[in-house]
């Protein structure tokens, strides 16, 4: 009974107390929800190797075109089918045009496209599935009665034949995907509505007397915006690989605007001579599709301890 | 009993929505500005008239949106404007089988690669093999089937010329359109598989199996896969609809005689009539699809009976 | 004297998380006997449950990792089984029920195959005897209807009815222990005393030993011979069920019995809680675990761990108070009621 001895403490057995009298301590500093989603974002390296390429496509799409002494319609039939030269990066087409320019004209138009094309879709989602999970009842009801049928047709048919009546370009592809594309948000923050309405803070701020719209958008949207926002990285790529298809088909952007799945389709056409004009156009519509989803897949790995609770 | 109320409530749901899908697909496109004989510029506007009214196409849109249903009805879908005295229904007949078998295959491919793969991935949690698959799975998504399609071409029957480059005649020439359609199917099933057994893995019914002494085999094939198994139930559906819409690509790559082909075709070249009469076939058929991978769903997880 | 079952030897357990070692369980022992209950205490995070659930090897490893000890199981050290091995014992000789019935058991498998899926993985009998069992099994555990019941899912049954098919699943077999974690926290409070009665009645009819993980002290009272108090992932204090209550010598436990909200009790005021919060486990205190959230804390407790002190034969703590130097202390409030 003398192990106290060896470790030479002053005084021992002198009695001082609890040290620990919180009864809810603050363990470690708060940091907010975003910027803890954030330092999780960025210690992710494949989420910021796919971050990365986005931008590096979007100042590419945004200076070339601008920068560039060709513009994406000039033809010079007497250079036609280049290989990829220090004239023409890219080569140019069966008429001669500018591939690195088309192809960067061609990534404005494809990423207008994937991005407005997924951006507004979920929006419109947000607030139909936000008012009919925020009202309920009839309302409720109703949406989702329309939602459980038109998410049965599946979305492309309606792309195509809303393609076909207004014709092809950008904005009607957009308002295709802006009129078939909003159902899956609006199901997932109708959901989300729900759960997040049985909650305790918000009947809370019922209790004092907050607005709908208050309730709404202080309370309820924002609380729904993580998954909204994975939503919408993730469905990026799919509207791009969307527009590449119809272009393909011949629906999506008709010539001479190029996008990169027009400019896919132009190039399987003479890709058994010429792979590189199949080739360059492909590449970027997949490094594209692979960065959104690399960067969505991280983005939702930042919020997932949010997700899980 | 709840099992047949609900199967009811979901034909109900399938018959509205084909019948929304038709309504609605009859009058876009029969609103199209223009007549389908315009293009073909020998025909006088005096003979476009005659055949407008030889097609019925001159009276009133809605009498024509009876006559439609009421053909419809009799399982007929229309005819060819293009193509005189073809119907819908013989294009079907003919290209039709081409198509499913093509789609069949690459299910047939993905599906037990796909599920293996994501079983794998997630039982290798963190490790090398779960890294693969997940690499495989992300880049999968992210090539469309038609550049993947056009470069198997290029490698397989341009280049090493060990594979037809296109047609569908052989067994041979079945692998790479089937390879093209079946890659972006594998890596979502892997993907959707491998989340869905990270889920299972995790919950408590797992810990109680094991507390039974069942073995890690009997756990994995019993407990796990079966329940991982139900959201890839959801997913055949849109999975359906996506081989479809993949085929109609492939298709025109490998100049299969397809189905698809015909779409794009009728697309291009202003047929109308057939683009209304497949499109009205593709939503029927995928809606049968979802109404039966609806019903499937309610039976495997019992849950869901009650839910809805 | 009743043979001695289960024993845990100075067992160490951490999981190793990013963060570092989390050190769960740090050195702890304790026995159980045929035919008793042992009741482990302690609030969440005290490592009651990753011990026991290491006893049936529940904890998949990595992250979790055995630093040092032994379980011995009837003579038999089974530290190190195979996978193979435990499986023989899992459901045959250990059983577990867990806490929340609503997830414990297969949501998409009718009930009848989760108990007949037990039964036949150690005893090879044909289908329909299992089947037969199974019946029993439910009979006993009374859920009403056994034979239409097996061909029910779980989401038809409440919480309650829940957690005795779970009891059936873990009797299954005979086993001769039951490892209850927390068995009744998820269940409201007349079905916990429901479910707490039918344990004792099988344990009464088979025999069977009991390890308690609960952090309710009403629970432990109505069901526990001996008594386990766990804290920051050691045993602060072990004793029979009359020895805890009347002479508890922890000042961790005096918190503890000092929390039960009292009916009875002359102050109607308020609920008498322990301050403070139990220590980081991944850099745990060197000295007592306590010492940080102790009235009666003293130099030596910050800097040196307690020894295990015998006060009777089944009753021994670890406080610095016992020691012969130590300043004599009193527990403040009056004798808690034996609570039941």
């Amino acid at each position: 009974m003398s192990r106290s001895e060896q470790f030479m403490i002053e005084n021992p057995f002198e009695r001082v107390g609890a040290t620990d009298h919180a009864n809810d301590p603050i363990v470690r500093p708060t940091i907010s929800f975003w910027s803890d989603v954030r330092r999780r974002l960025i210690a992710n390296r494949v989420a910021m190797f796919g971050l990365i390429c986005i931008i590096l496509i979007l100042i590419l799409a945004i200076i070339v075109p601008e920068l560039s002494s060709y513009s994406y319609m000039d033809q010079n039939l007497s250079n036609t089918n280049a290989a990829p030269s220090r004239d023409h990066f890219f080569g140019t087409d069966s008429l001669g045009r500018d591939l690195w320019v088309r192809v960067w004209v061609g990534a404005r138009v494809s990423l207008a496209v994937g991005i407005f094309g997924s951006i507004i879709p979920s929006v419109i989602g947000i607030v139909i599935g936000g008012i009919s999970g925020y009202f309920g009842g009839f309302i409720d009801t109703i949406i989702m009665r329309a939602v459980d049928i038109i998410i049965c047709i599946p979305s492309m048919i309606y792309v195509i034949l809303i393609m076909l009546v207004f014709g092809s370009g950008p904005i009607p592809l957009i308002i295709a995907f802006a009129l078939t594309g909003w159902m899956g948000a609006a199901r997932d923050v109708r959901g989300l509505i729900l759960q997040l309405k049985e909650r305790e803070f918000v009947l809370a701020s019922k209790l004092l007397g907050a607005s709908h719209l208050s309730l709404i958008f202080k309370h309820l949207v924002p609380n729904t915006l993580g998954i909204v926002v994975v939503g919408m990285t993730m469905s990026v790529p799919g509207a791009i690989f969307q527009e590449a298809y119809l272009s393909f088909i011949g629906l999506g952007i008709s010539p001479p605007i190029p996008s990169w799945g027009q400019l896919a389709n132009l190039g399987t056409a003479v890709f058994r001579i010429y792979p590189y004009q199949l080739l360059i156009p492909a590449l970027l519509i997949s490094i594209t599709m692979l960065s959104f989803n690399l960067f969505g897949d991280g983005l939702r790995d930042a919020l997932d301890p949010k997700l899980r609770s | 009993m709840s099992v047949i109320r609900f199967i009811v409530k979901r034909f109900i749901i399938s018959i509205v929505t084909i019948f929304l899908l038709v309504t609605l697909s009859f009058f876009l496109l029969r609103t199209l500005p223009g007549n389908p004989f315009q293009t073909e510029t020998l025909l006088t506007v005096e003979m476009q008239e005659k055949m407008m009214s030889y097609y019925g196409l001159d009276k009133p849109l809605f009498e024509q949106y009876l006559t439609y249903m009421q053909n419809l009805l009799q399982g007929d879908l229309g005819y060819s404007i293009k193509y005189r005295n073809r119907t819908v229904n013989e294009i079907i007949a003919t290209s039709f089988p081409v198509s499913a078998d093509l789609g069949l295959r690459a299910l047939a491919v993905a599906l037990p690669i796909g599920l293996f793969l994501g079983v794998l991935s997630a039982r290798k949690r963190g490790k090398l093999t779960d890294y693969l698959c997940v690499l495989l799975s992300v880049i999968g998504v992210s090539i469309p089937s038609f550049i993947l399609g056009s470069f198997l071409q290029y490698i397989f029957a341009l280049k090493l010329q060990i594979l037809p480059m296109a047609q569908w005649q052989t067994e041979w020439h079945t692998i790479l359109p089937t390879i093209a359609l079946a890659l972006s199917l594998l890596a979502i099933l892997t993907r959707v598989m491998r989340a869905s057994m990270l889920e299972v893995m995790s919950q408590d019914y797992v810990k109680t199996a094991k507390a039974k002494g069942l073995s890690e085999g009997k756990i994995v094939r019993r407990h796990q896969i079966r329940n991982a198994s139900i959201p890839i139930l959801t997913m055949l559906g849109p999975m359906v609809t996506s081989v479809l819409m993949g085929t109609f690509v492939v298709e025109k790559i490998f100049a299969l005689p397809g189905l698809g082909q015909h779409f794009i075709n009728s697309i291009t070249g202003l047929d109308y009539t057939v683009t209304l009469g497949l499109t009205v076939f593709f939503g029927i058929f995928m809606v049968f699809a979802n109404f039966l991978v609806d019903i499937a769903y309610g039976i495997v997880d019992p849950r869901i009976r009650l839910m809805k | 004297m009743k043979e001695t079952l289960l024993e845990v030897k100075q067992f160490k357990f951490s999981f190793d998380t990013y963060a570092g070692e989390v050190q769960a369980v740090r050195n702890i022992s304790f026995h159980v006997k045929e035919g008793e209950t042992l009741a482990i205490v302690g609030e969440s995070g005290s490592g009651k449950s990753v011990a026991v659930q290491n006893v049936m090897k529940l904890i998949p490893s990595p992250p979790g990792r055995i630093i040092q000890g032994q379980i011995i199981y009837q003579g038999e050290d089974i530290t190190h089984y195979t996978d193979r091995q435990m499986e023989q014992l899992r459901g045959k000789e250990l059983s577990m029920i867990f806490q929340d019935p609503m997830t414990s058991l297969n949501p998409t498998m009718k009930i009848g195959d989760q108990i007949i899926e037990g039964i036949r993985n150690h005893e090879p009998i044909p289908r329909a005897d299992a089947v037969k069992k199974a019946i029993k099994l439910l009979t006993e555990v009374g859920i009403p209807d056994p034979k239409d019941s097996l061909s029910r899912y779980p989401h038809t049954f409440s919480g309650g009815m829940r957690q005795r098919v779970m009891i059936a699943i873990a009797l299954a077999c005979n086993p001769k222990i039951l490892i209850a974690d927390e068995p009744t926290t998820a269940l409201d409070v007349t079905t916990q005393t429901q479910i707490l009665e039918l344990m004792n009645d099988l344990k009464e009819k088979h025999g069977t030993s009991i390890v308690m993980i609960t952090h309710d002290l009403g629970v432990v009272a109505k069901m526990a011979d001996r008594i386990a108090v766990m804290y920051a992932g050691k045993i602060v204090e072990t004793g029979t069920v009359e020895e805890i209550f009347y002479q508890p010598k922890h000042p961790y436990t005096w918190g503890l019995l000092q929390s039960i909200p009292k009916v009875s009790s002359k102050r109607m005021g308020k609920l008498e809680t322990i301050p403070g919060t139990p220590p980081d486990l991944i850099a745990p205190p060197k000295g007592c675990g306590f010492a940080s959230r102790c009235k009666f804390c003293m130099n030596i407790c910050k800097e040196v761990e307690p020894e295990s002190v015998s006060i009777s034969a089944s009753q021994s703590a670890k406080c610095w108070l016992l020691d012969e130097r130590a300043p004599r202390v009193e527990r403040e409030h009056e004798e808690v009621k034996k609570y039941s």
